[in-house]
């Protein structure tokens, strides 16, 4: 029996660890996930391999003939055995429920100087608010630091989670949750939402990028440099490459229409990026495919249907989604607060964006 | 339509008056729930359109508010008195003489008497199996439809919106209308028997609670046909989201009232069966575990149901009547709702696997041929987890955004509990320990049981360790684990329940081949299918997304051809009940030689189950100890038998 246990006891053990079961951590945090997740799998190992091991001993040992009717012998139990897995089985759970309450006071510890960054979620878009109103649509955190974040939202039930940094919180409308992250090494991740929210839950992402604390410092700099530069509710960049605020600050001092231009479609792509409008939406310009919601590459037939303009579908579909709802889509499923979350500049520059000529390809 | 021809009339005296035989429109059945079922909804059509019209309100044919009260309130009702389910309690009430001991819809005389509203609780028990197995197929084939969208990364069949509906409506079926009625159903058909009774205590009442679990079904499924498709929002329906849906949602909450309804009434039925209809000489210590899982079982459901039934008002409240129980707006709460949820739907996953714990209890200890191991402890347990699983609900919101300090205790009592289902496993593994195991197909779904029960039950400490958890939650990890522990654990002992009483149920005997057949499948199939998900998951793919990372396409594309071979091991299941019902072998009465007092009658068994009421005399399970009996039987079986 007990050879068969051992033999239960190696598979198990070379799956556990042939497998690369977590991926491989990226804070603080998942470190002491990663340890609780192993002081639980040895015990688990140990019991998984009794199980199994007096299962297939006993199928081998004590199986009969199917003519055979005599009976085994009648035990009717054993007090010391009825004790011992009573208790062996309490004081290991009891041990796995100390060392997860002392990572958990650990991992929820955010120390004394934590970066607070405002997260906040609405249906199918991330958006993180840095000090000093900074809004970024991709998350940037600086290595080795506390980040503290505070998250609410604006509509259904969202959960933030980046699989390598352990971590997860549900965002939740109406009130205020906090996790902290203490990510470890740089590089670029996936920001995954993982609360069920609608028809775009399954595309509802962000990009995440680690720094090193200068970097992140320059980043931080030029994104602020770049909010002032196009106004209070301007924003962000879409990506680590295009830095929007040099440009944009530059050249509407210049004041010539072509620089206008540039900097409105520029805030239109922005803006398109960070409303999250590419979750749902298949559009060209901006490289998305998404099929939830109706494809934005030709609005003449639409737009036409509709009995307006192109740009005025496009203006009247943001500000009021379910005045015309396209065959074929649900009325109620695009978000209806764009006209509020968004200041009046960033709609006018998606409506050029969206419903613009189109431009040179 | 004649079976008051063919059934017992023993007590006929008393009821001079024999009752006027009534026409075909007026009599109960399928003809009279074909014309009540409109009228009833039309009933209810016009209380919203007069209600609507006085109130001055626009539109005044508001159809989704007239679906909701008239389809799914007044409908229903139409069609459960259309079929007659009421009659006897209407009589009654008006004062008009009722047929007591008239015996008219008691027992099946022919396979027409299953179609109709029946008080003999082994043909309730048939009713449920074979209504919550139609179920179980259809909640199959849409898992089929989902995983062949999940082979491949990117959109290949449905829309995101079909996507989500087909996933929430796979659970709903399979927790509401097949888990949970099927166990109801199996209990139906063995409790009585075990306890030395004639039948349930209210016959009517267990009636009523097997045809309101066709409503409850029918609603899941015709949510489809709403504008805008099911109800998309998972099994668990959060609010907020839950009331910004398309309409189908409210088919997910009407349903879950009707299923819910069903359930509380056969769980105190068990409840007042059990106390009060015991055999002479069948003491709480003397009873088979069946029956102690069914007590728990039914003291979970009478007192944790009521609170799904609440927060499905209350969600559906915020949707129709615009109030803010779970809106964040007027100082609604929005995790209010998942507190009330969990309240239930944790004890519900005791409720779906209590009961399977009993049957595994029975079929060890009758294929080990040896007493089970720890009689009373395993009683206890039953207890402790009873206990346990009403302070535990809250380690489903780990990540919710609750009041920090409930996550240490819910961790602790939750842990907790792996204690007694602990001592469960490890009885039954001395139970087996030098017994002369017979490993026919019931006894291979008890070990397959305990196999993957043990990875269910250890993946769920992973889940208990908060910060493991915070990991894991929302992932397919978690998918893994439910699916481990109910189908590896509640599936395999329906299955095992099955075989185990099938000759029981039909006097004939299943195929075994074919048995072991469909085992191995399915326990290969079910293994290779589920537990890659632990890995996917714990890598970081969420749940319920139509759409996921490329890199997860490979173990995907395993998971999904598993899922497909688990899915046809179900084909050789129906095909070995359907061909051994028709025409199996003989059974007798006692093929597994178990000491429980159903086998000490016929295969089937008599209408009336026992001719004088049986006396109990000792233990259930004394397998091996010379000359001992559980039941002395007067006089024997009756000896007329249905067809």
């Amino acid at each position: 029996m007990l050879g068969i246990a051992g033999v239960a006891g190696v598979i198990t053990t070379a799956i556990a660890l042939l497998i690369r079961w977590l991926p491989s951590s990226a804070s603080e945090e998942m470190d002491r996930i990663t340890f609780t997740y192993w002081f639980a799998t040895v015990i688990c190992i140990a019991i998984f391999s009794l199980v199994i091991g007096v299962i297939v001993y006993c199928v081998i040992a004590f199986r009969v003939q199917p003519d055979d009717d005599t009976d085994g012998p009648p035990i009717h139990g054993n007090t010391r055995l009825e004790v011992i897995w009573t208790v062996v089985p309490a004081i290991l759970v009891i041990a796995i429920g100390v060392v997860s309450a002392v990572v958990l006071s650990k991992n929820a510890d955010a120390g004394a100087n934590p970066l607070k960054i405002k997260v906040f979620a609405q249906q199918f878009a991330w958006r993180f608010v840095y000090p000093g109103d900074v809004r970024s649509d991709e998350l940037v955190m600086p290595l080795h630091r506390h980040v503290k974040f505070d998250m609410t939202s604006a509509d259904v039930i969202h959960s933030l989670w980046i699989p390598q940094m352990g971590q997860k919180q549900d965002v939740v409308p109406g009130i205020q949750t906090e996790i902290v992250i203490t990510p470890t090494r740089t590089g670029t991740f996936s920001l995954i939402c993982t609360e069920l929210c609608g028809l775009g839950h399954a595309t509802m992402r962000a990009p995440v990028r680690v720094l090193e604390p200068a970097a992140f410092q320059t980043w931080l700099t030029k994104q602020r440099a770049s909010s002032g530069g196009g106004g209070a509710t301007g924003g962000a960049t879409t990506g680590g490459e295009t830095s929007g605020g040099e440009t944009t600050g530059g050249e509407t001092t210049g004041g010539t229409t072509t620089g206008e231009n540039a900097a409105q479609a520029q805030l239109g792509a922005k803006t398109f990026a960070s409303a999250g409008c590419g979750s749902c939406h298949e559009f060209q310009k901006a490289g998305t495919d998404a099929q939830v919601g109706p494809s934005l590459d030709d609005l003449t037939a639409a737009a036409q249907k509709a009995g307006e303009s192109v740009p005025d579908y496009v203006r009247e579909s943001i500000e009021d989604p379910n005045a015309v709802v396209t065959e074929g889509y649900q009325p109620g499923v695009m978000p209806q607060n764009f006209k509020d979350s968004l200041s009046s500049e960033e709609i006018d520059a998606l409506v050029a964006y969206v419903g613009g000529e189109e431009e040179s390809k | 339509m004649t079976s008051t021809a063919h059934a017992p009339t023993h007590h006929e005296t008393g009821h001079g008056d024999a009752p006027r035989r009534r026409g075909l429109l007026m009599r109960p059945g399928w003809v009279r729930a074909a014309w009540v079922t409109p009228a009833f909804f039309f009933i209810g059509m016009y209380l919203v359109v007069t209600f609507r019209w006085i109130m001055g309100w626009d539109p005044v044919y508001d159809w989704e508010i007239i679906v909701l009260i008239a389809g799914m309130v007044t409908a229903p009702i139409g069609f459960l008195l259309g079929l007659g389910t009421f009659d006897y309690w209407l009589y009654w009430i008006s004062g008009r003489p009722t047929l007591v001991d008239d015996h008219a819809n008691h027992g099946a005389y022919r396979w027409t008497d299953y179609f109709k509203v029946n008080t003999d609780h082994k043909v309730i028990g048939i009713q449920y199996l074979v209504t919550t197995f139609v179920f179980f197929i259809v909640g199959g084939f849409l898992a089929m439809l989902f995983r062949a969208e999940l082979a491949e990364p990117g959109m290949q069949f449905f829309t995101t919106q079909t996507f989500n509906g087909l996933v929430s409506a796979h659970a709903t079926l399979m927790i509401f209308v097949f888990i949970i009625p099927a166990f109801a159903g199996l209990a139906n058909f063995a409790v009585p028997l075990m306890l030395g009774a004639p039948d349930m205590a209210f016959p009517r009442l267990n009636a009523l609670s097997f045809w309101m679990l066709p409503v409850a079904g029918t609603l899941f499924l015709a949510s489809f046909l709403a504008p805008g498709g099911a109800f998309a929002t998972g099994w668990t329906s959060y609010a907020p989201l839950a009331s910004e849906q398309p309409f189908g949602q409210v088919f997910f909450n009407m349903g879950v009232q009707w299923a819910g309804a069903s359930s509380i009434a056969t769980a105190l039925n068990f409840l007042v069966t059990i106390i009060t209809m015991r055999a002479p000489g069948m003491t709480f210590w003397r009873m088979p575990l069946l029956v102690w899982a069914n007590f728990t079982t039914s003291l979970l459901v009478v007192i944790a149901t009521p609170f799904i039934a609440g927060s499905q008002f209350f969600v559906m409240f915020d949707r129709v009547m615009h109030t803010s129980f779970f809106t964040p707006d007027n100082g609604g709460y929005v995790l209010g709702y998942q507190h009330i949820f969990w309240f239930y739907s944790h004890p519900a996953v005791y409720i779906m696997v209590l009961p399977g714990f009993g049957i595994i209890s029975e079929i060890i200890s009758v294929f080990s041929r040896k007493p089970i191991f720890g009689y009373r402890l395993m009683a206890i347990s039953l207890i402790g987890i009873l206990v346990l699983a009403f302070s535990v609900w809250a380690h489903h919101m780990f990540v919710a955004g609750m009041a920090d300090w409930l996550r240490i205790p819910m961790m602790i009592t939750t842990l907790l509990i792996a204690v007694p289902t602990g001592i469960k496993v490890f009885s039954w593994l001395a139970t087996l320990w030098e017994g002369k195991l017979h490993l026919n197909t019931p006894m291979l779904f008890a070990l397959g049981f305990i196999s993957t029960f043990v990875i269910g039950g250890l993946s769920g400490i992973y889940l208990a360790a908060v910060p493991i958890d915070i990991h894991a939650s929302d992932t397919y990890f978690i998918v893994a684990h439910i699916h481990y522990v109910l189908f590896g654990g509640s599936v395999f002992t329906i299955f095992a329940g099955l075989y185990y009483w099938f000759p029981k149920m039909t006097g004939r005997m299943y195929d075994e081949r074919l048995g072991k057949l469909h085992f191995w499948l399915t326990f290969v199939a079910f293994n290779a299918t589920f537990f890659p998900m632990h890995w996917v998951g714990l890598d970081g793919m969420p749940r319920r997304v139509a759409d996921y990372a490329g890199t997860y396409g490979a173990i995907n594309m395993v998971i999904s051809i598993f899922s497909f071979i688990l899915g046809a091991s179900v084909v050789v299941f129906v095909y070995n009940m359907i061909t051994s019902w028709a025409r199996g072998p003989i059974a007798g009465s006692n093929p597994w030689r178990a000491m429980t007092i159903e086998w000490q009658v016929s295969s089937p068994p008599p209408v009336f189950n026992f001719d004088e009421i049986p006396q109990v005399v000792g233990s259930p399970y004394e397998y091996g100890v010379p000359g001992a009996k559980h039941v002395v039987l007067k006089g024997g079986a009756l000896q007329e038998t249905p067809a």
